[in-house]
């Protein structure tokens, strides 16, 4: 027999064990960062902490009482794990990513960096795993009884103890040891290396006991096959006729969200990870070590059946069945397997969970307590550990109280349903969190405290019943005798198992709530901005993983702050980093909104998201970036495809801008060379008047012999000679007066047919000198337009001389003709001479227009049709260039008739 | 790149199948009283199914390069 005395001297000799590898452990992560620590086994091995007492004893007496039920806490892990892909590498990712320190940071990161929603979450875990923590008391006290207490010589110093002592003692040990461990230090990462070493050892220890035990128990009785037909023998067997039943869904669904949820498994799953392929292993590793955890389960669970005298608690099946067979070591095997599987669940959870508290509800107090500026640069980061340390004590003081008042229900199994059901009110947010760009703050603040609410009412209440006559009372009969309020039996649901009927309801509401609430209420900037940093975390490209902070600090500030949170050194590496980077002196750091923003993360990893964004929004002043900037980083993915919906339009605007370029370019080339043709004609045209009119009046000065009738005729040739320099003159400024509208200009009724006969006349002479031929088609009647009748004749003229200049045709023949079109006088001028070419139709009646090479010698200054359309323009009419019926050009004059 | 969706394809079909193997109705058809070597048999089949999604996990994932490896970014340029 073993006496309590050194049962509990082993007790203690292997939590120093844990405490000089944690240390070890610790040491060496720091040095080497590629250690045995750092690998996928001690990954596994620490997710392994899912495995609690729960497993070790509650397991064996879970199968005892109802069966195969006890593997659905197991197979829903497995699913998850089987699925790591979708939702594990998901979340690993982000937190990553975000430097996420707990579940609670998670949602209230996701959900515009809420505190409230923090604070909720975390009260919430602090209570809901209260009975969790209770469970693995009460399983070391029994464990502690049932090895020493089986014999009257064994309880030695325990004499004179009961069990409720005997958890206080283990429970008050357990803190001093959860502090003594976990909170030495406040992390960066908040990795706790060492403490996931002594997980690891535990979780080693903890299999190789329960699998030695089996071992044991198979040989014992003699095979498999034997010890369930000897079981058979005496009717106790393996009954799943009700099994797969609403408990066996809801048990899987449960453990589906506990798996995550947890804030132990979420702390050793995400937050420890330190390498995203871990999970790799993990996902097929971690099945496997719960389906050997299981294997001799039922085995132990039988045989403890068949065997042990009746009234002999099936929850220490493990610890007893061993003893009964005058097996003491393997007993203290066993004992210390059950004591390592309580123990790291208790150190782990109560680790996270202290970091919920002091990152979540202590620390945004010292910060709203004390302005920015205030304190000592050690003061932030002594205040989280006291914080940490008094956040132990309570956890755990919580976890004491629930066992003192639920001491005498006597199955493990059920309490700890009792906090998964707690905690899966996290799941439906934590999916969401995930997957669903539109959930808001208040929808999942709403669901997590009505599903909590509906807990309590259903779960954590009945619970009580056998300690409180009042709560029995309420069960039976409901509030005031509202039937249909009893908390086992909400809205007469009657008859269903009771943890399904929680289960039930309070998921119901939480998802309800949820997913109403996401769709009747709207996000705030930072929410969207949030939700799409998580949503489309895979998605490439994500170079705004928002640096919401933004405006004027300066250095000095901000490395106050980084100081007070993060130590000097580590605040003074970072700092210095940044500075190497952007190539300046520490000193004369300016902190670019980058910067900023890996501060604020780097904060984060200390006190969460939340009071990491606090606490820099009071140094950064003028932090608050306009809600439109917010808005556009917000939806990423919207942002891109606007973005290539501009750059297509751009693209598009260019090219027909570079196509009109192009046009103009070649139309002002074309220009150029007929200005530079036109200048050297001009230039040509004016030399030789000039150059008559200079010699003969240089002839008139030198000479005084000259007779009057020679004199006579030089002066007459000069006289000409400047008549045409003056109308050349004219035309170019006539042109450019009507082109800057600069003469006034009287429209007045005039008859345009009249017009055209006049112009006729006037060309009869030049047109008779020619041999021309002229066809008189169809004539309109007299025709009353508005206009200036000499101008009109004026580009009648124009039309029909250059008709006579330009026909190079052996027998030339020009067709005048006038019509009345649809309230228009239409004048057409038509002649068989050349024609147009096509390419220089656009440029015939541009100024300086000569016709191309070949006609240059007809003299004028190519001013005549660009004068004609200036004149037709201001009467309010056209003038074209239309296909004729003659083979060469066709001009087409259009003027409104009066009415 | 295609070989990697498939994989995934194959993830999500494991899951959902172990998920529907575990649950009522499917494991109605193996909950019969009968016996293998002593062990009921519903026992077996859950062990059975819960093997062989360690095994599935263990081989997809295994097929499955690793992020940022050298075989990912072949497959990615591929």
């Amino acid at each position: 027999m073993l006496s309590a005395d050194f049962v509990i001297a082993t007790a203690v000799g292997y939590v120093g064990l844990l405490f000089v590898l944690a240390y070890f452990g610790d040491r060496r992560a720091r040095v080497n960062t590629k250690s045995f620590l750092h690998s996928p086994a001690v990954y596994t091995l620490s997710i392994s902490v899912y495995c609690t007492s729960w497993t070790f004893y509650g397991a064996v007496g879970n199968a005892a009482r109802s069966g195969l039920e006890f593997l659905t806490i197991y197979l829903g892990p497995t699913l998850v794990f089987v699925g790591w892909w979708f939702l594990l590498r998901r979340l690993v990712r982000i937190s990553h990513n975000q430097r996420l320190t707990s579940v609670a940071d998670l949602l209230s990161s996701r959900f515009g960096k809420s505190n409230r929603l923090a604070v909720l979450i975390t009260c919430i875990a602090v209570i809901g795993i209260a009975p969790y923590i209770a469970l693995q008391l009460k399983a070391v006290t029994s464990s502690i009884q049932a090895v020493a207490g089986s014999s009257e010589f064994g309880r030695g110093s325990l004499k004179g103890i009961d069990d409720v002592g005997l958890a206080f003692g283990v429970a008050a040990a357990m803190a001093l040891f959860t502090i003594l461990f976990g909170t030495r230090h406040v992390d960066a990462k908040e990795q706790h290396h060492g403490v996931v070493a002594a997980i690891a050892f535990e979780a080693v220890v903890k299999l190789a006991a329960l699998l030695a035990v089996g071992v044991f128990v198979v040989f014992v009785g003699g095979g498999f096959e034997n010890i369930f037909s000897k079981a058979a023998e005496v009717g106790v067997v393996v009954d799943a006729t009700n099994t797969f039943d609403s408990r066996w869904l809801t048990t899987l669904a449960l453990s589906v969200a506990a798996i995550v949820c947890l804030p132990r498994q979420f702390q050793v799953t995400v937050v420890e990870n330190s390498d995203e392929n871990h999970l790799r292993v993990a996902s097929w590793a971690f099945p496997a070590y719960m389906l050997l955890m299981s294997l001799f389960i039922l085995p132990i669970a039988v045989f403890g059946m068949t065997t042990m005298p009746d009234g002999s608690n099936p929850d220490m099946f493990a610890l007893t069945l061993p003893m009964a067979f005058g097996q003491d070591a393997l007993a203290m095997f066993a004992f210390i397997g059950g004591f390592s599987s309580a123990t790291s669940m208790i150190i782990l959870e109560s680790i996270a969970l202290s970091i919920m508290v002091s990152n979540h509800i202590v620390m945004p107090l010292i910060l709203r307590l004390s302005p920015a500026g205030s304190g000592d640069g050690q003061g932030v980061t002594s205040l989280l550990l006291i914080a940490r340390r008094f956040s132990i004590v309570l956890i755990l003081s919580l976890g004491f109280f629930y066992f003192f008042f639920t001491r005498d229900s006597d199955a493990l199994a059920p309490i700890g349903l009792i906090s998964f059901t707690a905690i899966a009110q996290f799941f439906p947010a934590v999916i969401a969190a995930l997957f669903w760009r539109d959930a808001s703050l208040k929808a999942a603040t709403a669901a997590i405290a009505a599903g909590f609410v509906f807990w309590v009412w259903c779960s954590f209440l009945p619970s009580f019943e056998s300690v409180s006559p009042q709560v029995a009372m309420l069960l039976d009969r409901g509030p005031w005798g509202i039937s249909w309020l009893r908390p086992e039996a909400m809205f007469g649901l009657d008859g269903i198992d009771p943890l399904a009927h929680a289960a039930f309801w309070s998921l119901l509401v939480n998802v309800l709530t949820l997913t109403l609430g996401s769709l009747l209420t709207t996000q705030s900037a930072l929410e969207r901005i949030q939700a799409s940093v998580f949503v489309d975390v895979f998605k490439r490209g994500q170079a705004t993983r928002g640096n919401f902070v933004r405006g004027s600090a300066t250095a000095n500030d901000l490395f106050f702050v980084a100081e007070r949170v993060l130590g000097e050194r580590r605040a003074a590496a970072l700092f210095e980093t940044e500075a190497r980077d952007s190539g300046v002196d520490p000193d004369m750091l300016e902190p670019s909104p980058e910067f900023i923003g890996r501060l604020e993360r780097e904060l984060a990893g200390s006190i969460g998201a939340a009071s990491a964004h606090v606490m820099l929004s009071k140094v950064v002043s003028g932090s608050d970036v306009s809600l439109e900037e917010m808005m556009q980083m917000a939806d990423e993915t919207q942002q891109v495809i606007e973005y290539s919906q501009q750059l297509e339009k751009t693209s598009a605007e260019l090219r027909s801008t570079a196509r009109q370029l192009e046009d103009a370019n070649a139309q002002l080339r074309e220009l150029d060379s007929q200005k530079d043709e036109f200048l050297s004609q001009v230039s040509h045209e004016v030399r030789t008047p000039m150059t008559s009119i200079r010699s003969f009046s240089e002839i008139l000065l030198d000479s005084d012999d000259i007779d009057v009738d020679q004199r006579q005729h030089f002066v007459s040739t000069i006289h000409q000679e400047s008549l045409r320099l003056t109308k050349l003159l004219d035309e170019i400024l006539d042109l450019s007066a009507l082109e800057r509208g600069e003469r006034t200009w009287d429209n007045v009724p005039i008859d345009a047919e009249a017009a055209l006969d006049r112009a006729l006349a006037v060309c009869e002479a030049l047109l008779r000198q020619r041999g021309m031929k002229v066809e008189l088609g169809e004539r309109a009647q007299p025709t009353m337009v508005e206009g200036d009748a000499d101008r009109l004749c004026q580009v009648f003229i124009n039309l029909i001389s250059n008709a006579v200049k330009y026909n190079d045709s052996d027998k030339p023949v020009i067709r005048i003709t006038s019509t009345i079109k649809a309230g228009s006088y239409v004048a057409k001028i038509a002649d068989n001479g050349p024609g147009i070419a096509k390419r220089e139709r656009k440029l015939i009646f541009e100024k300086f227009w000569r016709g191309p090479g070949g006609m240059a010698d007809q003299g004028g200054a190519g001013l005549g049709l660009a004068i004609s359309r200036q004149i037709v323009a201001r009467m309010n009419g056209a003038l074209d260039l239309v296909p004729g019926p003659l083979p060469g050009a066709c001009f087409r004059i259009r003027l409104a008739v009066m009415k | 790149m295609a070989e990697r969706r498939k994989l995934r394809g194959g993830m999500l079909l494991l899951t959902v199948l172990g998920a529907a193997l575990m649950l009522p109705p499917l494991v109605f058809v193996f909950d019969q009283p009968i016996a293998h070597f002593g062990i009921p048999q519903i026992v077996f089949y859950l062990f059975a199914v819960w093997a062989l999604l360690i095994a599935g996990t263990a081989l997809l994932t295994h097929a499955l390069p690793p992020e940022g490896s050298d075989a990912d970014k072949r497959d990615g340029e591929r």
